[in-house]
Order: C-alpha cells, then sequence, then structure tokens
C-alpha cells in the first residue's frame, strides 16, 4: 500500500493510497478510517440518461453529447402506455424516445416528457435495456432549482445509488447532494435501480427549474466529459444558448405541466427535516 | 433547494404558449411567486436588450413587450416564421401597490417585484 496524495474535501483530510491495482483506499484522517474505493474503470459499459426535468438540463447535456461524440443510433425504446407521437425530421421519422451506443458509451434520450405511470415504466424499460446490454453503471443528468442568483457560480451535485461510485464524486470534485426531496422520472428511475446491483449516479445542476437552461447544462456537459474522460468542447451550445432557450419554450412548459401533476402535495415528514 | 421562506409559493404560468405569426410576437416563458405582500414575476426573454423592454400595469395586470435584438426565424411545415417581439400579460390575483413596483434584468431574464395593495378591514379583539 502507497500513500499518494493527500488532500482535504469537506473540512475533512484524506490520504489516498493505492492498494496493489485494482482499487483505491481512502483514509480520513479525522475519522481514521478506510473507505474502499473501486478503480475506475472507463472500459465498462455505462449508461448516460436524460430525459425533461428542470431547465431542460438533461436533455441539453444529453443530446449535445450525442451530437459531438457523433452517436449512433442503435435503437428506439417502446413503452406501453406512451401516448402515441413522432418527430419529423428532415423526412425522417423520430421516436421519442432513443438509444444511442459509440464503444462502451450507451444513451438513452427522451423527447417526451412523463407522468408518474410512465416513468415507472420509463424505468423497468431502461432496466431492460441494461440487463440485456450489460450496462455496469448509470449516470443521469437532470436539474434542481438553484437559489443561487449569482449564475456565474452555478454548481453540479452528485447523487449516487452505490457506495461503489463515491470514487466518481471524489476524484472529480462533484459534491455529494445532501439533502432534499426528489420526484419524477429521477425518482423512479433511483428506486428500481437502488434494488439492483447496477448503480446510478445522478448529476443535478443548478438551473432555473421553469425556464430551459442551456447554460446550467455546459456544467454538465463538462462534468460528464471529466468522468468520462473525452474531450468535449462547449463552444458550439454557448453560441446556440438565446435560440435554444426560445426554441425549447413549448417543452419545457410541457414538462412543468406534467411535473406539477406528479409533485407531491405533502412535505417530508417532521423527523426526517 | 428551495428558499427557506414559508409564505412563497412558486408556479410556472402554463397558459399554452400561443405565438402570433401574423404579428411576428413570440409568447415568452414567466412564473410567479407568490408571498404575503409582494408577488416576484419572472419572464424569460432571450435575445433582448433592457432597453428594449416596455412594462406597463394597471390595477391587476402585467403587461411586458420587448423587441428582439435579431430576428427569430422558426421553421414549421417548410414555412418559415419571421419573429421580432415577446409579448404577454398577466393577470394577478390582487391589486397591484403601483408605486413600489421594481424591475431588474439580468442575462436575458426579467424579474419584477410587484407589492400588493393592502386591503381588508381591521377586526378588533374584544
Amino acid at each position: 500500500m502507497i500513500l499518494i496524495n493527500k488532500c482535504h474535501y469537506k473540512h475533512i483530510t484524506f490520504q489516498i493510497h493505492f492498494w496493489k491495482s485494482g482499487f483505491f483506499l481512502i483514509r480520513s484522517c479525522t475519522y481514521n478510517n478506510y473507505l474502499k474505493i473501486v478503480k475506475q474503470n472507463t472500459k465498462e459499459k455505462t449508461l448516460l440518461v436524460g430525459f425533461p426535468s428542470n431547465g431542460l438540463v438533461g436533455i441539453f447535456s444529453i443530446s449535445y453529447l450525442i451530437h459531438n461524440l457523433k452517436m449512433k443510433q442503435i435503437g428506439e425504446i417502446e413503452i406501453p402506455d406512451l401516448p402515441s407521437a413522432l418527430f419529423v425530421e428532415e423526412g425522417k421519422i423520430i421516436s421519442p424516445i432513443r438509444a444511442y451506443n459509440k464503444n462502451n458509451l450507451f444513451v438513452i434520450i427522451s423527447d417526451a416528457p412523463f407522468n408518474q405511470h410512465l416513468a415507472k415504466k420509463f424505468a423497468s424499460a431502461v432496466h431492460e435495456f441494461c440487463k440485456k446490454n450489460t450496462i455496469k453503471k448509470i449516470i443521469i443528468v437532470s436539474g434542481m432549482e438553484t437559489i443561487n442568483q449569482k449564475k456565474e457560480d452555478l454548481k453540479i451535485y452528485g447523487l449516487i445509488t452505490h457506495p461503489i461510485l463515491d470514487n466518481i464524486l471524489y476524484s472529480n470534485q462533484i459534491p455529494k447532494f445532501l439533502s432534499g426531496s426528489i420526484f419524477g422520472t429521477d425518482a423512479a428511475i433511483i428506486s428500481v435501480f437502488r434494488k439492483t446491483n447496477i448503480p446510478v449516479l445522478v448529476l443535478y445542476a443548478e438551473c432555473h427549474p421553469f425556464f430551459p437552461d442551456p447554460e446550467a447544462s455546459i456544467i454538465a456537459i463538462s462534468t460528464l466529459a471529466k468522468i468520462l474522460n473525452v474531450k468535449i468542447d462547449t463552444q458550439d451550445i454557448k453560441n446556440k444558448i438565446d435560440k435554444l432557450r426560445i426554441q425549447y419554450r413549448d417543452l419545457m412548459e410541457e414538462t412543468m405541466r406534467t411535473l406539477q401533476q406528479q409533485e407531491p402535495k405533502t412535505r417530508a415528514p417532521q423527523i426526517y427535516r | 433547494m428551495k428558499n427557506n421562506d414559508e409564505s412563497e409559493i412558486t408556479l410556472p404560468i402554463i397558459s399554452s404558449l400561443f405565438d402570433d405569426a401574423e404579428h411576428r410576437i413570440l409568447s415568452p416563458l414567466s412564473c410567479l411567486k407568490e408571498f404575503d405582500n409582494h408577488w416576484i414575476l419572472e419572464f424569460d426573454l432571450p435575445l433582448v436588450s433592457k432597453k428594449d423592454i416596455r412594462i406597463t400595469f394597471d390595477e391587476n395586470t402585467i403587461n411586458v413587450e420587448a423587441k428582439l435584438k435579431e430576428k427569430y426565424s422558426e421553421e414549421k411545415l417548410g414555412n418559415v416564421t419571421k419573429f421580432e417581439y415577446f409579448k404577454k400579460s398577466i393577470l394577478l390575483s390582487g391589486k397591484i401597490d403601483n408605486k413600489k413596483i421594481i424591475a431588474k434584468f439580468q442575462k436575458g431574464r426579467l424579474e419584477i417585484k410587484i407589492p400588493r395593495q393592502a386591503t381588508g378591514q381591521l377586526v378588533k379583539i374584544t
């Protein structure tokens, strides 16, 4: 075991030890205990999932990634009860939920927002896709309402379903999402996968919840690029921010209408606050 | 991560966006935060400069008009429509206190703080 680094994170001093080949041990000096962290394997199959949510951050980020990495469409995801809707682009019929692939990276993107019922079916369809394609981890990109009014300093937070993904948060300096309530499609996917052996990381970028926020998606794209160890130039989306905000008004409104139907009417129990 | 002010209710104003292609007017997205004694009304106005925004109001309605810096083109079924303005009116649930309205515009988002006129009569407790 070799001590390779010493660093501070959230007021706790860590010593990182390299243990044979394959995993790191992180020792918290404050608490004097070890946390086993498996070395990040960039070759294992990873699935990215994007769907309409706060600020449409997931849609902007994942579609930009598909375009930038020149990923190929490998199929469509069908969900029972999803209202029949197809998009036509340059004469080509496009399904609202599509799957893409390049090397070990897979993507599922939905242009349709889901109500509570459809969110559960979508989560099940994602699970089936993972089993079929032997996916080892999932990364969801979503948005969260910011209390931070200064847009220059937008942050991104990570929520993980399995401790094995702690190293992604740690090595990419992504603060943990510590408290709050989650509802909608992210909650449905988390609920399904926390009971499986496929871990999920949800990246929550601070954004305006009710307006399309491509600017907030830039931090999500940059974070994803770091995690996936790929180079992505964000200049193209930066140039189109204003037009995207106008172009995506209808989807934003449709998303808010759908999300409002499933927002819990009650607060978290007092004991948990 | 929400504001701790318990009296706040934030709602997007969902009204089905109807752009007026004939008059080249886009309908902006907006949301309303309702507090005990004021509202905060937000409009998403990308491609707009502060000097080109006009806000008017009457007893309980706020009207916002803005000219775009450049024409925004949209293609639907082979037809290209060019839009030049944003325009929207919002009806509030109470009377506006017209002396203290404040507006700020940052990064294409217009925020208007609208004080609510105090109404009702005091009930004396005996």
